[in-house]
């Protein structure tokens, strides 16, 4: 690994491949932060550019693109309580609420160094042990991936404690979503109605945007709209947050470093799904779960630090087996063909100093992105001075925008609005969001896993016989329980306590 | 008597789970103990509407709590009138085009969501076809990608 250091500072100092790194980074945080676009959608723009590239400028311009939008995706979040893409989802929870009662300087600073710390890191870890980890990746099979998705699923169903039968309400309503279009291995055609455009199923733009996006909007204008918050930007200070308050949540960000690289390098599961497994994690975790919503920073720290931990770990998997980690990672590998890199494990053989070219670019980016951010960041605030009739209709505008250029149809938008109806009767049903959100995403993964691992061995009861299965399918069910334990546990301990 | 919430939300859930069962009872390959097949994911959703529908349905039920009213009438016309602009956005754009329909929309919208605001109908017509004017700029020339022209001028 060492070996190739030369290599990689001759490639990063290179004038043009600096200006290459700076320009792609802040296009990627610009896509990252405006809800609806987002790093995947700027590396699969701007990657025609780089067929006329060297592999090494090529590399950066692309792993830059990725981070930025990756990084910059908690600005909306917290900013606008809308989203930048999947991955931050999960920061709107505590992000928003902070933002609106006058912190958003300090929300933002916890986005920015936690991202960095999540990204830093995680490439570290990926360029010291790729090659051993995607060993135990290798051991893994549908049904490990299967029980996997159902652990993240119930999972999440503690975020709507006290509300098991609505989480588990959301979350159906989440399959429902992902069973329509054709189905994997058997291409069965469901709940398509004769549609050509429901064939290839939801869009995650459609629904996402629609959901958690417009119908908040709709949904708030309806209630009127409060004063305008003050943004406190006096009192940052440095980068707004102490060392101290670093140290503090050292157990949370260690804890969601480890879910954000776990997940990231489980093929198929990014920073969409570690986001909300590590805020549901820490919200399990701590004393005070009821801040949790309300503007708490471990939050903000659990999920920035668990998305961008995300993306080193999605990079296991696609340097040392060619198998994606998500949907950018896809892209890449599939750019990375053009310049003659085969990602697999005869890579790091053949063009090793290429793939730690990749693992260095990260770490790069990531102090970019830091510094970028903290210039920034008294300006970010100043967003939130837009007074909601300007802001909000822009955003309307923006969001059914980015429905149409999702696949240039009209018919994206009307989906758009069905699903900001679907939004508006779920929340008077009280429904939660989030448990929909992650079902929908990780459905088709959870069901082809399952149709696979019944074709390989055509019982249920492999999930069971197969060690690590076993343990996530317990831990699975004990979770779609834990509400019933939990009251019985509470119930125990009210009795106890008079005695 | 009058309804609450919970039990309206439960109701809907079991009708939605009746309705998704019965339209997966369509698909041609059955569920059967060697192989789920593609039944078993919408399956899984009906079971879970039922189950969770009755839930919150007898919990709605035997839950002496006030509910707390989530839109006053006013609001609900606000949200209802807004959905019909936003429609006739859509509706909008597929004949004259994305820049006709978007600055009169966001003039509508933002004269809409200003009521009670200071504001000049001169800073909302600027502020409407600016807003407009950056958004296709940038899809449009920036990043290479098309908007609706409309079938009149497309």
């Amino acid at each position: 690994m060492f070996e190739y250091i030369p290599y990689i500072m001759s490639q990063i100092v290179q004038p043009f491949n600096l200006v290459l790194l700076f320009a792609a980074t802040v296009i990627g945080l610009v896509f990252g932060a405006i809800p609806g676009l987002s790093g995947t959608l700027a590396v699969m723009l701007f990657m025609p550019l780089t067929y006329s590239m060297q592999a090494g400028p090529a590399v950066i311009f692309l792993i830059a693109l990725w981070v930025g939008g990756c990084s910059g995706s908690f600005i909306g979040s917290v900013l606008l309580g809308i989203p930048g893409s999947a991955s931050s989802v999960a920061t709107c929870w505590d992000g928003y609420p902070m933002a609106q009662s006058g912190k958003a300087g300090k929300a933002l600073a916890i986005g920015m160094v936690a991202s960095f710390l999540g990204t830093f890191f995680s490439a570290l870890f990926a360029a010291l042990l790729s090659q051993k980890i995607a060993d135990v990746a290798f051991a893994m099979g549908p049904w490990e991936y299967f029980s996997l998705c159902f652990v993240a699923i119930t999972m999440v169903l503690a975020i709507s404690k006290g509300n098991m039968f609505k989480g588990l309400a959301s979350a159906a309503i989440g399959l429902l979503f992902a069973s329509v279009g054709f189905s994997p291995i058997d291409a069965e055609a469901r709940f398509v109605f004769d549609n050509m455009y429901l064939m290839s199923g939801l869009g995650m733009t459609v629904v996402l945007i629609g959901i958690f996006g417009v119908a908040r909007i709709v949904e708030e204008y309806g209630k009127g709209f409060g004063a305008l918050p003050d943004v406190d930007t006096k009192s940052i200070k440095g980068l707004g947050i102490t060392i101290a308050e670093i140290v503090a949540q050292g157990v949370n960000i260690i804890r969601s470093f480890l879910i954000g690289l776990g997940i990231g390098f489980l093929p198929g599961m990014g920073a969409g799904l570690s986001n909300l497994v590590a805020y549901s994690s820490a919200k399990n975790a701590s004393k005070t779960p009821e801040q949790f919503g309300h503007g708490c920073p471990d939050g903000i720290w659990a999920s920035e630090v668990s998305n961008n931990a995300a993306i080193g770990g999605s990079m296991i998997p696609m340097a040392a087996l060619g198998i994606p980690g998500d949907s950018t990672t896809a892209l890449l590998i599939g750019a990375l063909t053009i310049h003659g890199l085969e990602m697999g494990p005869m890579v790091f053989k053949n063009s090793g100093n290429v793939v730690y070219l990749m693992f260095a670019t990260v770490m790069v980016c990531a102090l970019v992105v830091l510094v970028l951010q903290a210039l920034g960041m008294r300006v970010f605030p100043l967003i939130l001075k837009v007074p909601y009739h300007y802001m909000y209709p822009a955003l309307i505008i923006i969001s059914f925008v980015s429905a149409y250029v999702d696949s240039s149809s009209l018919y994206k938008c009307g989906m758009m609005l069905v699903f900001v109806i679907i939004g508006i009767l779920m929340s008077y049903g009280g429904l939660p969001t989030a448990p929909l959100i992650l079902a929908f995403i990780l459905g088709p993964t959870l069901e082809s896993n399952m149709l696979k691992s019944f074709q390989y061995s055509g019982t249920a009861a492999t999930f069971f016989t197969r060690p690590i299965s076993c343990v996530f399918m317990v831990v699975g069910i004990a979770c779609v329980f834990s509400p019933v334990i939990r009251m019985v546990l509470e119930k125990a301990k009210g009795k106890k306590a008079p005695a | 008597m009058k309804l609450k919430r919970d039990q309206l939300t439960g109701a809907a859930l079991v009708i939605l789970g009746i309705v998704v069962f019965l339209m997966t009872t369509t698909f041609s390959i059955p569920i059967t103990a060697a192989y789920p097949g593609p039944r078993m994911l919408p399956t899984i959703a009906a079971f879970g509407f039922v189950v969770c529908g009755l839930g919150i349905f007898a919990e709605g039920t035997m839950s002496k709590k006030e509910e707390k009213v989530f839109l006053v009438k006013e609001g609900w016309v606000r949200v209802l009138l807004t959905l019909a602009v936003i429609a006739a956005y859509i509706a909008g754009m597929t004949v004259v085009g994305y820049l006709i329909a978007t600055p009169v929309i966001l003039y509508v919208l933002t004269t809409m969501f200003a009521k009670g605001s200071q504001t000049s109908v001169k800073g909302r017509v600027i502020f409407s076809v600016a807003v407009a004017a950056i958004i296709y700029v940038i899809y449009v020339y920036a990043f290479g990608l098309t908007l609706p022209g409309g079938m009149l001028f497309g």
